[in-house]
């Protein structure tokens, strides 16, 4: 056995695997192929996960109603997934690999900011209409990127809501801890902007780094500025960490609100009666009130999340509620354009401006969806209902919160 | 007993390799944007295994941080290119001069560590700068610096100055391994006392290695920054591009010229066509094949190019490392 | 007020990266491995006692032992028949060789478990006791108590037992260890096992504080590095106080303000930073870290 033979032959082996263009595959005609880099392992496993199953329930919904139709044809729709191990680059190498192997139509946007950053990047250059739901920083969309929409509110807004739930209800003193990353650090000076401009005092305001394991110095900070309401901006691991720090050191507030954390199911399972009262911000829930103006999908949240839990037996939080938005986004888009035409479709999600199940689909200049509102879920008795705006509302919030020694 | 050819390593690898670089020349022909993406990743994961090798492999010095050189090497592009300048030659000068300086300054506290606390003294400063970078406004803060790019039809650029990069990288750790500064280097990895008895001043030789490691990554950082478009402390400091360096040298065969380059075409290949085949398990089965690779082929591929003996040869190396 | 509060925190926290840093310590120590599936030893164990608390309703101080136990059993073997191939090996071959075994038991917990953060809830969580105007949690004094317990008996087991002395004379010389009649691959099974023990003891202690999913055991591989070093290599106490100054240097963190170039930092984000000033000054007083000895 000459091993330096084998070698030379593997590798020969290996550049050929690699350069031969992934088999063509059956691009079935009448097929829409979407491309999504999702993260199906790494840190953001979860959350990817959750925007698969969105894009997938869309999926199947339309090609058992009959398709898209384009023009005067009838399309079926198919979705092609890498995972991009919630890492930034190799999301936009996927994304790559999606348009110029795999040839895709369109491009679904993957799970979180960073990524969802790095992937419009890519589809400005190759001209690719890309919509996501999933990456709410602003910066994505200060580029002048023209080939980039987002179905959700700003990173800015995911707070304001419970700001404002705690002004009318006269609170006035602010701390707000956010985790160091981008997406984190926009909620939180959302925030503090919003606070600030509307007459209130913010006591506390820093960062703190991504992976940190002991949050204790943050809330003694926090402990001695005394504040009403007490904000974070961050990840489910900081919300519990936060959590549990100010029970064990009796930091006791008027209203504790969460970026991320109270709208998963996790949240309550690791938190049990410890959870309750908090707010969290959310881009949707199943009990928002809209009613859609489109045919073609659900009519409304109640009925999405009906048919939604038969399919993945848990209820949909807002993950899988956006993703499916970016979905019909492209599904209207299309029906409008009457074509596949990138640039037509581009131009038709410019113009776009629809209700749906999860409220309006609609692009300021910059391709933002500014105008659909934020949601504040509150925990009540271990469940999570909506309690803000009142016009959205089911339940009215509990306000103050119990202090901790009489829970 | 080191054999002066052992320096520079088995030269059918070597040989294997210049071809290897040689044919990748033309991969830009195909025009198609993602093999150019993977070749140059691999391109990329190739220089810094030569950054890591020539302090680690030569030198003996192993270090958990030549991400910060790479790193700083991306910021020094993303700056230049918010003034302006996109030329890709300019933000390699720049990353080189400012990682030679950082590594030199660093390098004479630092180095005066031996083995695991230089290595984590190396994590410790890479983490550092990593948390400095996402403190300062002026880069962009945690939000990062966008970069301006070539546009389509010139964008192959960026491949071809990756190649350059890579290519110097194998052609200076060759030089070098010939030269009286790679036996300078193996005498200090191999006992730096009795070196320093024979009149190797070991700091200055420490510091060279460590700035050629620190060029090598930064040249490269460089150029990845303009190709990805994007840069953020995330991205500019992934803990994979730390890790993967070493893992890539060692596969191949670490303190060898051809090493390095094997080792990333490799791992790098595998992962891309791991991706392919099984979309969700592909972490997992990468982590067998690593276990499954070192426990049979321990010192490396390279190694295993030029062993001798055959399948019997190859049973006998089994039991080289046992207890 | 603030600073006394930060240090208690921070000797609290600093209880749990001990406990962490120790097994890590022994195996890096005793063995010449750095075992890059530290982080998901300790996952493991968070998930033993998630699995337990949630199954079993046993209180996770109880399954700390069971936790212990299990990642005994598991690191033994994983030494015995996985990592014994290469284990006299350069350091850095089983440092692959230990890269490559974390990402397999990451993903394979990704796929018994799915990337859902899980937590255990006992009800004693959040309770504390005041002095004065400070505030100490119940939970974190327990887990401290518990690390200074497990500390305090692996100096003595290693001092005194005959597995012990066993142990210390292999990393010692493994030549005359053996002629001393040492089974060499069953010590070095074991003192793998107590690492992975070890490793799983901290993450059932870590339960009670942080989320449990596959990946939470990353910033604890990268705290014990530095613990480690800090404390001194392969020494029980140099743990323990690496863990401790390293948690009250993070604790104090926040306090610190400075105006670098007109913009205003402060030490909450900069924590790592701070943290490698603090080890590098120790290296340099002392390379060998606070409580080591030099080694070959």
């Amino acid at each position: 056995m000459n091993f330096r033979r084998i070698a030379v032959f593997a590798a020969l082996a290996f550049i050929a695997v690699f350069i031969a263009p992934a088999a063509p595959a059956p691009a079935a005609q009448d097929t829409i192929l979407f491309g999504s880099p999702v993260s199906l392992t790494g840190a953001l496993t979860k959350e990817g996960h959750l925007t698969q199953e969105g894009y997938e329930f869309w999926k199947s919904y339309v090609n058992s109603h009959g398709g898209i139709k384009v023009g005067g044809k009838t399309y079926k729709v198919d979705i092609k997934y890498y995972d991009d191990e919630s890492k930034n680059e190799t999301s936009a190498q996927l994304a790559e690999r999606l348009i110029d192997q795999d040839h895709v139509n369109f491009i679904l946007g993957p799970y979180g900011s960073g990524t969802a950053f790095t992937v419009a990047a890519i589809a400005e250059r190759k001209k690719i209409p890309m919509v996501e739901g999933n990456g709410a920083a602003e910066k994505i969309f200060s580029q002048g990127f023209r080939y980039t929409f987002g179905v959700l509110s700003p990173a800015k807004r995911y707070l304001e809501g419970i700001v404002e739930l705690g002004r009318e209800k006269g609170a006035k003193t602010v701390a707000i801890s956010a985790a160091s990353d981008a997406f984190s650090l926009e909620v939180a000076k959302g925030a503090a902007d919003y606070a600030t401009a509307h007459g209130m005092t913010v006591v506390y305001n820093n960062k703190y780094p991504n992976d940190a394991t002991d949050v204790s110095g943050v809330v003694t900070a926090i402990k001695a500025a005394n504040p009403d309401i007490i904000l974070n901006a961050g990840h489910l691991q900081d919300a519990l960490l936060i959590h549990k720090a100010l029970k064990e050191q009796s930091v006791s507030a008027k209203a504790y609100g969460y970026s991320v954390g109270p709208d998963t199911p996790d949240f309550v399972g690791a938190l049990g009666k410890d959870a309750n009262d908090v707010f969290g911000g959310a881009q949707w829930s199943d009990a928002v009130k809209y009613k859609a103006d489109h045919p073609g999908f659900y009519d409304n949240a109640k009925d999405y999340a009906v048919a939604f839990e038969k399919v993945y037996h848990h209820r949909p939080d807002y993950h899988n509620a956006e993703s499916s938005a970016t979905c019909l986004a492209f599904e209207y888009a299309i029906e409008k354009a009457g074509s596949l035409d990138p640039d037509k479709v581009r131009d038709a999600l410019a113009a776009l401006d629809v209700t749906t199940f999860y409220g309006i689909l609609k692009f300021d200049s910059r391709g933002l969806n500014v105008y659909k509102p934020m949601v504040v879920n509150q925990i009540q008795n271990g469940t999570l209902v909506t309690v803000f705006p009142t016009g959205l509302a089911e339940k009215k919030p509990i306000y103050p919160a119990p202090p901790w020694g009489s829970r | 007993m080191i054999s002066l050819a052992g320096i520079t390593g088995s030269r059918p690898a070597l040989i294997g390799v210049v071809v290897a670089m040689i044919a990748l020349l033309g991969i830009p022909a195909f025009h198609n944007g993602y093999i150019e993406i993977v070749f140059r990743n691999i391109l990329m994961y190739a220089a810094l295994s030569y950054g890591w090798n020539v302090l680690g492999g030569y030198t003996g010095y192993v270090s958990f941080g030549q991400v910060a050189f790479f790193g700083i090497g991306t910021y020094c592009s993303a700056v230049l290119s918010s003034h302006g300048i996109t030329n890709i030659g300019a933000g390699i000068a720049l990353a080189i001069l400012v990682n030679a300086v950082v590594a030199i300054v660093l390098g004479i506290p630092i180095l005066r560590l031996r083995g695991h606390y230089f290595g984590i003294a190396t994590l410790g400063v890479a983490l550092a700068i990593q948390d400095l970078a996402a403190n300062i406004d002026a880069l962009g803060g945690t939000s990062g610096l966008a970069l301006k790019q070539f546009d389509e039809s010139q964008f192959f650029w960026y491949y071809y100055a990756m190649w350059a990069v890579a290519a110097a990288c194998l052609l200076v750790t060759w030089l070098v391994a010939r030269s009286k500064l790679g036996y300078a280097f193996v005498a200090i990895r191999e006992n730096e006392d009795a070196a320093v008895v024979l009149g190797v001043s070991p700091t200055r030789y420490k510091v060279i290695a460590w700035a050629i490691a620190g060029a090598m990554a930064g040249a490269a950082g460089a150029v990845f920054a303009p190709a990805n478009g994007f840069i953020d402390p995330s991205i500019a400091f992934e803990v994979d591009n730390n890790v993967f360096p070493i893992v890539m040298t060692l596969l191949g065969g670490i303190g060898t010229v051809a090493g390095p380059f094997v080792g990333a075409l490799i791992l790098a290949g595998v992962n891309e066509i791991l991706q392919r085949f099984f979309v969700k398990i592909h972490t997992l089965f990468f982590g067998a094949m690593i276990v499954l690779v070192v426990m049979f082929l321990p010192r490396g591929i390279v190694a295993l190019i030029g062993m001798r003996g055959g399948w019997r040869g190859f049973r006998r190396s089994l039991g080289a490392y046992r207890v | 007020m603030e600073f006394a509060q930060d240090v208690i925190n921070g000797i609290l926290a600093g209880g749990i990266l001990a406990v962490a840093a120790l097994g890590f310590s022994l195996v890096w120590g005793i063995m010449n491995i750095i075992n890059l599936a530290h982080g998901a030893f300790i996952m493991l164990g968070a998930y033993c006692a998630f699995e337990l608390f949630t199954r079993f309703h046993i209180d996770p101080f109880i399954s700390v032992p069971i936790a212990f136990a299990l990642l005994f059993v598991l690191g033994y073997l994983i030494q015995r028949f996985v990592i014994n191939y290469v284990v006299r090996a350069p350091v850095l071959t089983t440092f692959l060789l230990t890269f490559g075994l974390s990402l397999l038991i990451v993903n394979i917990a990704l796929l018994i478990w799915t990337g859902d953060t899980r937590g255990v809830s006992p009800s004693y969580v959040g309770a504390n006791f005041s002095i004065g105007p400070l505030t100490v949690s119940w939970a974190k004094l327990w887990t401290l108590i518990v690390a200074l317990a497990i500390t305090g008996f692996m100096a003595l087991w290693l001092g005194r037992s005959r597995m012990g002395r066993a142990i210390r004379a292999t990393a010692i010389d493994v030549g005359a260890a053996q002629l001393a009649g040492v089974r060499v691959a069953h010590v070095y099974a074991v003192t793998f096992g107590l690492g992975t023990g070890l490793a799983g003891a901290a993450g059932a202690l870590l339960s009670l504080s942080y989320g449990i999913n596959p990946t939470m055991g990353d910033p604890f591989l990268i705290k014990s590095f530095v613990v480690c070093v800090l404390g001194g290599l392969g020494s029980v106490q140099g743990a323990l106080i690496g863990g401790l100054v390293y948690g009250i240097v993070e604790g104090l963190a926040p306090l610190i303000h400075v105006t670098l170039w007109g913009q205003d930092l402060s030490g909450s984000g900069l924590q790592n930073v701070i943290a490698l000033a603090v080890l590098l000054f120790v290296l340099i007083v002392r390379p060998t870290g606070i409580m080591g000895r030099a080694t070959a």
